[in-house]
């Protein structure tokens, strides 16, 4: 059985236990310090969580790049660091078919994200040491919350309820902005909601077992229940949650660090950004939605989980990447079991990376219009490398071998022009408008011609020996 | 004091820091910019924002109609 973490703690100990997680003991200012190491831990390879105990100004600490690198990742899943990404993928979709997994829900008492209570003077900045994350951000972000939200017209259904990660601006002390794009789950019960001019109950989860953040961020159908797939990914163990305090039909991850209570304003739109968003630009000012905070519980010195986001890599990237990947192989895989891995790590999915054995001539193309076919892929996928089965797509030497050695671009690439785009990408145009792009690198197979066949290199007979006897060596020298 | 993005004077103090009176945070009730003492800030010009432009910003998500 995996290992699995109750909450953000236990996986704070592992982490630094494996020499993943620094400790920032002098005391810093809240700009530039956070988000400056955010950004230098993601660019080191291997990069470890950083913990800053001391903020000035502020009660509390905050950790940031928990999820920002290959080997944290591993750790989150229970796997040895050393994990190579596509073993990782694989244990990901071995996992994925235990869904649903249903929750553990823990009374009250035995919930520590109870331990203690604000109802009255709300003020953010008392629990959470809130930062500007990029220089031209309208104000203090909150970049990695769990947001738990129910159907308005079905709320006691369970599998309605809807946990995702949207960008949040602290606008006052009690009051804040959130980000509900029309595509994403919360504008469907937002606009429910509005249309009666109600309140949406709301609860932000911040500080979380680290596979609740990683299932916040996945795109799954609307009525699938992410603490079902947490349960799931925890190899069958269930994910502990309680009820919050002001609202019957939502449930909060039991050791969330601090969780905001509250609602959405119906009907109501201010400024919102800039902020810096995923695709390493800014993303301008709009009219959004607004949410007051009446009620806070925490655990007891809460720590303050944020992430950084900038030019890709950065812990986003991390944090986007099987998650994006692992939903659209299985979409494709029902119909084509020719499919060995698929990378869709890029920007959430802009560039992807399909390995699939060939059962007949234009077989690659044909796997690239499907994945263009998914919900996720049509509007975000716009760039399809195909590779064959032999070759991991998550080694982009190896992808970049393939383009080498198999395409021949007047066969083999394939422009479809005028295609659905994603707004956020700076080069759709109109935003929401794109071009497609196929680049087929498998090897010809019947009846498409292949007239230079060759043989390939095979790796002499003890290779795979010498390997594990190199490692050991490298371990024995560390 | 002016808001170093819209230029209005609907200034406030939003808080202060919960420890030591480090710093302050301050908020303008008209575009929502906010900062703290401890920064300088500086707007670029693209992302600087007039008054009277602010009702003509994408609304996100649409404001449905109002059922009956
Ligand atoms: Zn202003």
């Amino acid at each position: 059985m995996a290992k699995v973490y109750k909450d953000l703690r236990e996986f704070l100990e592992t982490l630094e236990a494996e020499g993943q997680l620094v400790r920032i003991k002098d005391e810093v200012l809240p700009e530039p310090d956070i988000a400056s190491a955010g950004r230098a831990a993601s660019n080191l390879k291997n990069g470890p969580a950083v913990l800053f105990e001391k903020v000035k100004g502020y009660k509390y600490s905050v950790v940031t790049n928990v999820h920002g690198s290959w080997p944290n990742h591993a750790l989150m899943m229970g796997m040895p660091k050393d994990t190579p990404v596509k073993e990782q993928f694989m244990e990901l979709n071995r996992r994925w078919d235990k869904y649903p997994v249903p929750p553990k829900v823990l009374s009250r008492e035995e919930a520590p994200c109870k331990e203690n209570v604000v109802d009255k003077d709300i003020n953010l900045f008392e629990i959470l040491p809130l930062y500007r994350i990029n220089d031209q951000d309208g104000g203090f972000f909150i970049s990695k919350a769990s947001v738990v939200t129910a159907d308005p017209d079905d709320p006691g259904n369970f599998d309605k309820m809807n946990v995702g990660t949207y960008r949040i601006q602290v606008k006052d002390k009690d009051r804040i902005g959130i980000q509900a794009l029309a595509m994403h789950d919360i504008a469907v019960q937002l606009e429910k909601a509005e249309r009666k001019n109600e309140k949406v109950p709301i609860a932000i989860c911040i500080g979380n077992n680290p596979l609740v953040t990683f299932m916040a961020s996945t795109p799954i159908g609307y009525s699938q229940n992410e603490y079902e797939f947490v349960g799931a990914l925890q190899d069958g163990v269930p994910c502990e949650i309680v009820k919050a305090d002001l609202c019957d039909h939502i449930y909060v991850p039991a050791g969330s660090e601090v969780v905001l209570e509250g609602y959405i304003e119906p009907r109501v739109r201010e400024v919102e950004g800039p902020f810096g968003e995923f695709p390493g630009s800014y993303s301008g000012a709009r009219n959004q939605c607004v949410v007051r905070i009446t009620h806070i519980t925490h655990r007891t010195n809460p720590i303050y989980e944020s992430l950084y986001l900038g030019i890709p890599w950065t812990e986003i990237d991390y944090l986007m990447a099987l998650n994006t990947s692992v939903p659209l192989y299985k979409q494709i895989k029902e119909g084509f079991p020719e499919l060995v891995a698929l990378n869709a790590m890029y920007m959430h999915g802009h560039v992807a990376i399909i390995s699939t054995k060939c059962r007949y001539g234009g077989y690659g193309k044909g796997i690239a219009f499907r994945l263009l076919s998914t919900p996720h892929g049509m509007p975000y996928t716009k760039i399809v490398i195909v590779v064959d089965e032999f070759v991991d797509p998550f080694n982009l030497e190896q992808v970049m071998w393939a383009l080498a050695s198999r395409v021949k671009p007047d066969k083999d690439v394939a422009i479809i022009p005028n295609c659905p785009g994603m707004p956020l990408d700076p080069s759709s145009y109109p935003a929401g408008m794109h071009t497609k792009m196929i680049i087929d690198a498998t090897t010809p197979v019947p009846p498409e011609p292949n007239p230079r066949a060759v043989e390939l290199l095979e790796p002499p007979a003890k290779t795979a020996e010498y390997e594990e006897i190199i490692r050991n060596l490298l371990k024995q020298m560390q | 004091m002016k808001c170093p993005r819209c230029d209005s004077e609907t200034i406030r103090k939003m808080v202060d820091a919960p420890v030591d009176n480090a710093w302050e945070v301050y908020v303008c009730d008209t575009c929502f910019y906010s900062w703290r003492s401890t920064e300088d800030p500086h707007v670029h010009a693209k992302f600087k924002l007039k008054p009277e432009d602010i009702p003509n910003l994408q609304v996100i998500p649409p404001v449905p109609p109002l059922e009956k």
